[in-house]
């Protein structure tokens, strides 16, 4: 009988061995995985200290937030942490944190389709009780309008107010005075005016005009206020009314008579997921064009990015030659913040937002980021930049629209107005898609 | 005595499985959490809605692949990303074979060209991206610029803006960022084939594409194989830089699956759709990566 020659005790440590190490290695690797996918708070009081955490959606703003910050906690105690992930990065965290429920105690507002997910989640505290005092008459009327969602609004957000804005946005138009010959005291009063004066200083022939696909989904809705109310504005974006109806077959043909006229720059809309920076870079920085279609916020980036140049000033969508009503910038509340009702701290959170909100916090983010606050007192103070004026005037006469308007049918109009303007597709066409898409949704 | 045989054979096999094994576990466990589970949970979550933020997430059976089926954008992105692939294998390929061939021809200057080459490859996709966007800017562009510059103003583009010009723009910056890797690995491949098929060809009187033709090419077939797989699925997941040249525009002209699927979950905020066409894109990433295995090793047994 043949025996196993392997001498048994000294291989048994050999193999254990292995199996040791890897055990021992799965376990380290499985608990950090655990700890990752652990569920944690980024607020807390560890030293027994207030902490708050606040995430940031604007660059621009960054700074002002910033320094904000620093002074309420030397005012409170309370210590703020801003994080800024950046404008583009900023929705995936925020969602991030809402899957891993560590969400902030404070978040930026966003675009009210983007945001409507957290708001029915039950990610963000109804301020309508709070707004219902004396801190709501510190916004100017229609604010606080603009970003209420009304009972049975097409997202399916309860009704409520879930955020609180210290930037008035509107769109219209930044114009350069000489590059256009458009004087700002006397702005053209009709679209035709505005074409003709685009077409005569329009010398190189490559157009002297810009849009950024993505914003035309707020151009579009400014130009149909020409012949459509807000309510029936809302009710289409509910999918309660056509996309078909006249006012909006009529809004795309401005579009198309741009276009005709020779008016846009290269005759196509830039797209891509930095066209609305392209577009401000080819009028603050290159000069390129003399008028660009713009919200508020667009001002800041001019400030920020090209701060010697200030020949320029903003003016409203002029009214079209047969428009019903007058026509109104699209209503989107500005920057403003969110409170986490499911924070540790949600008391104190909800008092450093209304802080934030008070006057003298507007005049810095105003002053600091060149943009248009939400404070009657300051709105009506007169120290608005003369580049603001044309904007502030817009937001005068804002939409007011209960509904948003689906992601699928912003989609829709990027594409089909860049296919429109292409020559592609005609309206008829480009409102088709938007029947579909308001389908989709 | 056999049975005994046996058993210690079996047990000593066992014992080398185990060992292996444990080598293995950590890797498997990895695979496992990493790869196996997220691929299983996106089929799940193809039958499911989710807003990717509230904590239900009903079934809703096949609802989300018949929306997909009948979504136009879908097939319209998978019309987009076949020229993407088409060109990604045939040009990209052929490019990085030439390079290849040409740099391992040169006997000065080879680390210099393998270094330029493959460059581009180690830029990030969004570097690449913004530098094209420089590049291809349809007024102040480098491109019609040199086009102005040399006296050939009539060839100026809106080089992105324009259906006619945007997928083969986008198509031509994937070529130059992804051509490195088949490059190197061409030349790889070009310097393992032995110096004596080349004399042996030559003394048969064999020319340059003779010697081409019957050494280089079947000598090449395995690193082909692999190169012309992962530059046609690279080709085929293509999405950074979309996304930050023209975000699948002008239109749809360059809307590619991979940019709606990134859209329809974190903008539409439809993970459950977004899920679908996940399954039936990378289903048929799966089935057409199986033909071109199989066709290669087909070949290579013939």
């Amino acid at each position: 009988m043949r025996r196993n020659t392997t001498p048994r005790p000294a291989t048994r440590p050999t193999h254990r061995r292995p199996l040791v190490w890897t055990a021992g290695s799965l376990t380290v690797a499985v608990s950090l995985l655990l700890q990752g996918c652990g569920s944690g708070s980024d607020s807390g009081s560890d030293d027994g200290r207030t902490k708050l955490t606040f995430l940031n959606q604007s660059r621009g703003q960054e700074a002002a937030l910033n320094q904000l910050a620093k002074q309420y906690t030397k005012k409170t105690g309370i210590a703020i942490t801003v994080d800024s992930p950046g404008p583009s990065d900023y929705l995936a965290k925020l969602q991030a944190k809402a899957q891993s429920r560590s969400m902030p105690d404070v978040y930026s507002s966003f675009d009210a389709v983007d945001m409507a997910p957290f708001y029915k989640a039950g990610w963000a505290m109804d301020l309508q009780p709070e707004l219902k005092g004396a801190w709501g008459d510190e916004f100017a009327p229609g604010v606080i309008k603009m970003s209420t969602f009304t009972k049975d609004n097409n997202l399916g957000v309860p009704a409520g107010v879930y955020s609180v804005h210290w930037e008035t946005q509107a769109y219209g138009l930044i114009i350069d005075p000489k590059a256009t010959g458009i004087d700002p005291k006397t702005p053209p009063k009709t679209m035709d005016d505005l074409i003709a004066a685009l077409k005569a200083s329009n010398k190189d022939g490559k157009g002297n005009f810009l849009v950024a696909a993505s914003l035309t989904p707020n151009l579009i809705p400014a130009f149909a206020s020409n012949w459509l109310t807000d309510e029936q504005i809302s009710a289409t974006y509910a999918g309660k009314e056509s996309w078909k109806e006249d006012g909006w077959r009529k809004a795309f043909q401005l579009l198309v008579d741009m276009k005709k006229a020779g008016v846009i720059a290269n005759g196509s809309l830039p797209g891509g997921n930095g066209d609305n920076p392209a577009v401000e870079t080819s009028f603050f920085n290159k000069h390129e064009v003399g008028a660009i279609f713009d919200s508020s916020a667009g001002v800041s980036v001019g400030k920020r990015t090209a701060p010697d140049y200030t020949d320029y000033s903003s003016m409203s969508v002029p009214a079209a030659a047969d428009a019903k009503h007058p026509p109104r910038s699209t209503g989107v509340p500005g920057k403003g913040a969110v409170v986490n009702p499911r924070g540790e701290h949600a008391k104190e959170a909800l008092a450093f937002v209304k802080w934030l909100t008070e006057p003298a916090q507007q005049k810095v983010f105003s002053e600091q980021a060149l943009i248009l606050p939400t404070s009657p007192e300051l709105l009506a103070g007169g120290s608005i930049p003369s580049q603001l004026t044309g904007f502030a005037e817009a937001s005068k006469t804002r939409q007011i629209v209960p509904n948003s308007v689906t992601t699928d049918v912003y989609t829709a109009i990027v594409r089909g107005t860049q296919s429109l303007v292409l020559g592609e597709k005609t309206v008829d066409q480009v409102l088709d898609d938007l029947e579909s898409a308001q389908g989709r949704s | 005595m056999a049975s005994l045989q046996a058993r210690i054979r079996g047990s000593r096999d066992l014992r080398r499985n185990l060992t292996a094994l444990t080598f293995l576990a950590p890797a498997i466990v990895l695979i496992g959490v990493f790869t196996i589970t997220p691929f299983l949970q996106a089929i799940l979550l193809s039958f499911q809605s989710w807003d990717g933020i509230s904590p239900d997430t009903p079934f809703v059976g096949l609802e989300n692949y018949r929306f997909v089926f009948a979504f136009d954008a879908f097939w319209e992105s998978m019309k987009n990303v076949a020229v993407f692939g088409v060109v990604g294998f045939f040009l990209g390929n052929g490019i990085a074979l030439a390079m290849a061939l040409a740099v391992n021809h040169i006997r000065r200057g080879r680390t210099f060209f393998r270094t330029v080459f493959y460059l581009p490859g180690v830029l990030s996709v969004v570097v690449v991206g913004t530098i094209f966007s420089f590049l291809f800017e349809p007024r102040s562009g480098i491109l019609n610029h040199l086009l102005d510059l040399a006296g050939l103003g009539s060839l100026q583009q809106n080089w992105l803006g324009d259906p006619d010009f945007a997928l083969p723009a986008v198509a031509a910056v994937f070529i130059w960022f992804h051509w490195g890797f088949g490059f190197l690995l061409f030349l790889a491949g070009l310097q393992d084939i032995p110096a004596e098929l080349y004399e042996a060809a030559e003394l048969d009187g064999a020319r340059a594409w003779a010697k081409f033709r019957y050494v280089t090419w079947p000598q090449l077939a395995p690193v082909t194989t692999i190169v012309s797989l992962l530059t046609l699925l690279a080709a085929l997941q293509i999405f950074g830089t979309v996304q930050v040249l023209t975000n699948g525009g002008p239109g749809s002209h360059t809307l590619v699956p991979t940019l709606l699927i990134y859209e329809e979950a974190f903008t539409n905020n439809r993970y459950g759709s977004a899920a679908a066409m996940s399954v039936l894109f990378g289903g048929a990433l799966v089935l057409l990566s199986l033909i071109q295995l199989t066709i290669a090793r087909r070949r290579s047994d013939a």
